[in-house]
């Protein structure tokens, strides 16, 4: 087994939050142990993090919270079986104790061949340290709980959101909090890998009443791995322009319109795609997206790819679960699927190759085509720099502007999904009016289809990249 | 129940805790408590006709939280060493530090204050007969085995079936600057079934699971029979199922899973924190008539081994049966210890949390609409032209505006009082105070859901739902 990191660890076995040389030794013990008294190989993940948080209610201190956490996590094969076991008790008595109850555990449940460790050479081998990504801020050890009150304290302004003609305040809720994860993975085949990032992050509701008594909330929120990249001016004030844009909604006619999705909430409708390219799913037949492999099921405009190993942003890691190494890779290329998330397990299981086990930081290119069935055999990929939401709305000319999503689901075998929807209407390229009470219905295969532009806009806090969207067509119930 | 037990399982002592809610009081705090938890998870999987996966979990600690007027702090330790719960108790305290002022609210009298009533009766509600921890996986096994062999010879379309076994048992303490000392111990056994049907090259899925605070006494061949036939229950119709026409429309929620509705359009609402804050719907609305005099809607935290069943709170305040809208009049928020101090009243019994690492928060716990007295057929037959639903998955709400949706995975048309085409894949779109004054009809056939509902605000924390079949006049549904 290799020691790789254990270097570091006494320097930073006083810093909060960090695992320590104690309890990599507890992580060791357990691989050891338990190899010792039955199981052929064994996965542990250590995982230790540290959140504080303050929460202030309409300009005084509401809510603070500390919460330190550290947790082992055992996958144990034994006897060709399987099982999965997790516990906060780092004592050498209580793991011995837990793990001879572990593997009597396994031993019960059926044999399964296809269970057992990634091959050696798919693992990551250059996870040492934990902080190859630079998505850790010693920053983080230097901030004190002052520090801390004081930044949000600075953030909620309270005092300073006065009514208008068109509304009261009713409550402004603002929260700072920062935290520190550390997981430290080690397996019996020698594999150990370590992922370490600090986060940084204010969020603001702001609730109004409007002058016919209806209550609206508006809800922002930044984030960073460093606390050097938190912007914490204008939190509250990005979401009191969020309530007030809700003034006055109509109920606008149903049918089919262009509909132009905002950056905050497009990974939405990311999500059932790549839930369904989920090796796991596929296996099932639980997938929409079952057999297409290789083949262009969406629109020639939509490129998505992994790309995992960006330094310094959210969402990168050199290894997943499993300790399988990352790679940038296409996941949906020119409409084109490219890979399916295929765990060893799953690979075992369906004879297909084995990648990773799920995407890491998905990036939807960005293009600009205002067409919605694009054939064109080469990249769509714009080059452009500045593709934002007037651009897109102006491309578009009318419909409906989404700016949330209100409950809702995606059926997974047939990609069929139905959204409650929030946002307004738009005509000649500008917003006229909010909406209330709307419903989009339909297939996400025929969606994605219908993509005429993605943006450039892609928040940089968010691990999933996923900029404003349009689309051709979209049914609207109202 | 034992205390020693519980005094051991944690392994403090009452003068430790004395001690202990002290020193989280010595920056100026008014009442300070601490939630012990000892949760022993199990699971076991079947997949591709066996039971090859499966886990155990333990989780052990103590959150400790501090009120200075309605402001909390709140820490909590993985241990109970008595370093480590006073470091959290320091923590917890720096809410009653100088900057944290309280409002201008009337502070107890300790003890006195309704919200601080000693916590008192708490019937049992739920308990082991046979003991999770009692048994061995080998034992569990034969019945997701039996469950898959059940629904494969029900019907010859099932192509894969995953069902899962999960279990807890959770021993709680509770501990308060008060001096009231309370014990829970909370079994739980959940069983679901999902299953993936093939029919002339189309694929339809379906899902059917129960749950309930019990031990392994749950797992009898009724609810073998019961769950095999709710998973392929519908199948011809699904696989006949399109979406409707969408727009607004009168829609009539079958009795039972449709107390979504309750859940999402008012539970959420109700709850106290948002009101006491200003931010609902509901809020200052007690004493007024908000639907018609014939609809009662209850938070029953009593209905014996629920999935929301509490014999105590996670504050420590017996389990009650709370009515929120009582002869269509709203009669109560639902409270936790905060909430009832703010507003002068007794806490309701809601103050739940998802674990140790959490501070309690108003939650609901089983929540349903009491039985009217129209027979359910004449309600649909009332209806000319709508949607009957009674098949949910998800649902959500936006407090302030009140809108709420929920998402149905099957239902039919009701077109002149008959139930016609089925319909699937469809999200309800409605605004709660609206949706609540337009139930036109409520049925004599209260049915509650014992679904694994898990409702999701901040914590995740087991809940159920119920009503009897009603009409509601008017609500967007989601169609083509």
């Amino acid at each position: 087994m290799t020691m790789a990191g254990s270097t570091d660890m006494n320097m930073t076995e006083r810093l909060s939050g960090l695992v320590t040389e104690e309890e990599m030794d507890a992580a060791r013990f357990c691989i050891s142990y338990g190899c010792s008294h039955g199981a052929s190989q064994m996965r542990v993940a250590l995982g230790k993090s540290v959140l504080d948080s303050f929460a202030f209610l309409n300009g005084e201190l509401d809510k603070v919270t500390h919460s330190a956490d550290r947790s082992l996590f055992l996958y144990i094969f034994a006897d060709g079986r399987y099982g999965t076991f997790s516990t906060n008790d780092f004592s050498r008595p209580g793991l011995e104790k837990f793990i001879s109850g572990a593997i009597d555990t396994v031993r019960m449940l059926a044999p399964d061949p296809c269970r057992m460790l990634p091959s050696p050479e798919r693992k990551a081998k250059d996870a040492v340290t934990g902080q190859e990504l630079n998505l850790y801020d010693p920053e983080y050890q230097r901030l004190t709980p002052e520090a801390r009150l004081k930044i949000a304290q600075d953030a909620a302004v309270f005092g300073s959101l006065g009514d208008t003609d068109s509304y009261s305040i009713i409550s402004e809720e603002c929260e700072y909090s920062d935290s520190v994860d550390d997981s430290y993975v080690i397996d019996s085949d020698g594999f150990c890998g370590r992922h370490t990032e600090t986060s940084f992050a204010i969020c603001s509701e702001v609730t109004i009443q409007d002058r016919e008594g209806r209550k609206l909330s508006g809800y922002w929120w930044e984030s960073s791995p460093h606390l050097s990249g938190l912007d914490c001016s204008g939190c509250s004030l990005t979401a009191l322009a969020k309530a007030a844009e809700k003034i006055g909604p109509e109920q606008h006619e149903g049918g089919k319109f262009r509909m132009v999705v905002d950056r905050s909430v497009s990974s939405r409708l990311v999500s059932p795609l790549l839930s369904a390219l989920n090796g796991a799913s596929i296996q099932q037949k639980n997938s929409f997206l079952e057999g297409t492999l290789g083949k262009k099921v969406f629109s020639g405009n939509l490129t998505i790819t992994d790309m995992a190993r960006s330094e310094g942003r959210p969402g990168s890691r050199l290894f997943d679960t499993e300790g399988v190494a990352t790679r940038e890779v296409p996941v949906i290329r020119d409409g084109q699927v490219c890979m399916y998330f295929i765990s060893t397990y799953i690979a075992g299981k369906t004879g297909m190759e084995a990648t990773v086990e799920g995407v890491s930081r998905p990036v939807l290119m960005p293009f600009i085509s205002g067409q919605d069935t694009a054939e064109r055999t080469e990249s769509c990929v714009s080059e452009e720099k500045e593709i934002n939401l007037p651009r897109i709305l102006g491309l578009c000319g009318s419909g409906i502007y989404v700016t949330g999503f209100n409950g809702g689901n995606c059926n997974p075998v047939t990609g069929d999904f139905s959204y409650g929807i929030e946002g307004f209407a738009f005509s000649n390229g500008k917003i006229t009016y909010p909406i209330r009470e709307m419903v989009v219905t339909g297939n996400m295969t025929g969606l994605w289809n219908s993509l005429i532009a993605a943006g450039t806009d892609a928040r940089e806090c968010t691990r999933w990249q996923i900029p404003t969207l349009a689309f051709g067509e979209a049914f609207f119930s109202a | 129940m034992d205390k020693q037990y519980f005094l051991n399982t944690f392994r403090v002592t009452v003068p430790q805790m004395e001690q202990l809610t002290k020193t989280a009081l010595a920056r100026g705090g008014d009442w300070s408590d601490l939630y012990f938890e000892n949760t022993l998870y199990g699971d076991l999987l079947l997949k591709d006709g066996e039971v090859t996966s499966g886990g155990l979990h333990t989780d052990f600690g103590v959150g400790i939280r501090v009120l200075s007027g309605e402001k909390t702090g709140y820490a909590y330790s993985e241990n109970t060493g008595e370093n480590d719960m006073r470091e959290a108790a320091m923590a917890a305290s720096l809410i009653a530090s100088g900057s944290a002022r309280t409002h201008d609210i009337p502070k107890p009298g300790k003890g006195l204050s309704p919200a601080f009533a000693p916590a008192c009766g708490g019937d049992v509600l739920y308990q082991s007969e046979i003991p999770w921890e009692s048994i061995r996986a080998a034992e569990l096994l034969p019945f997701l085995e039996k469950l898959q062999e059940r629904i494969s010879s029900a019907d010859s379309r099932v192509v894969k079936i995953v069902a899962r076994l999960a279990y807890s048992h959770s021993d709680i303490m509770m501990f308060n600057s008060d001096g009231e000392l309370t014990f829970d111990s909370r079994p739980m056994g959940s069983v679901t079934a999902s299953v993936i049907f093939n029919y002339k090259g189309k694929t339809e899925n379906k899902t059917a699971s129960r749950s309930f605070r019990t031990g392994a006494e749950l797992l009898t061949d009724s609810l073998l029979q019961e769950l095999a036939e709710e998973a392929v229950k519908g199948i011809d119709e699904r696989f006949e199922a399109r979406r409707p026409k969408g727009g607004r429309m009168p829609v009539v929620m079958g009795a039972g899973a449709s107390g979504i509705l309750l859940h999402e359009a008012m539970g959420h609402a109700f709850e106290a924190d948002f009101n006491r804050k200003g931010q609902s719907v509901f809020a200052g609305k007690i004493g007024r008539q908000v639907c018609d005099r014939s609809i009662s809607i209850v938070d029953d935290g009593t209905v014996r081994a629920n999935r929301g069943a509490c014999s105590f709170d996670d504050e420590g305040v017996p389990g009650q049966k709370t009515w929120m809208v009582k002869d269509g009049i709203l009669n109560s928020y639902l409270h936790d210890r905060i909430s009832a101090r703010w507003y002068g009243v007794a806490p309701t019994g809601n103050g739940r949390r998802e674990s140790f690492r959490y501070n309690p928060i108003p939650r609901m716990r089983a929540t349903y609409m009491e039985s009217g007295s129209v027979p359910p057929q004449d309600i649909v037959a009332s209806v000319k032209k709508g949607i009957y639903v009674d098949e949910f998955s998800n649902g959500q709400v936006k407090i302030g505006e009140g809108d709420f949706t929920f998402y149905v995975k099957s239902g039919f048309l009701i077109e002149n009082g008959r139930l016609t085409a089925p319909v699937k894949d469809i999200n309800i779109i409605g605004n709660g105070p609206q949706a609540l004054s337009d139930i036109a009809c409520v049925g004599n056939d209260l049915k509650i859901d014992n679904g694994t509902w898990t409702c999701g605000k901040d914590q995740s924390v087991p809940v159920s739902c119920g009503i009897p079949t009603v009409l509601v006049n008017n609500l967007t549904v989601g169609g083509e």
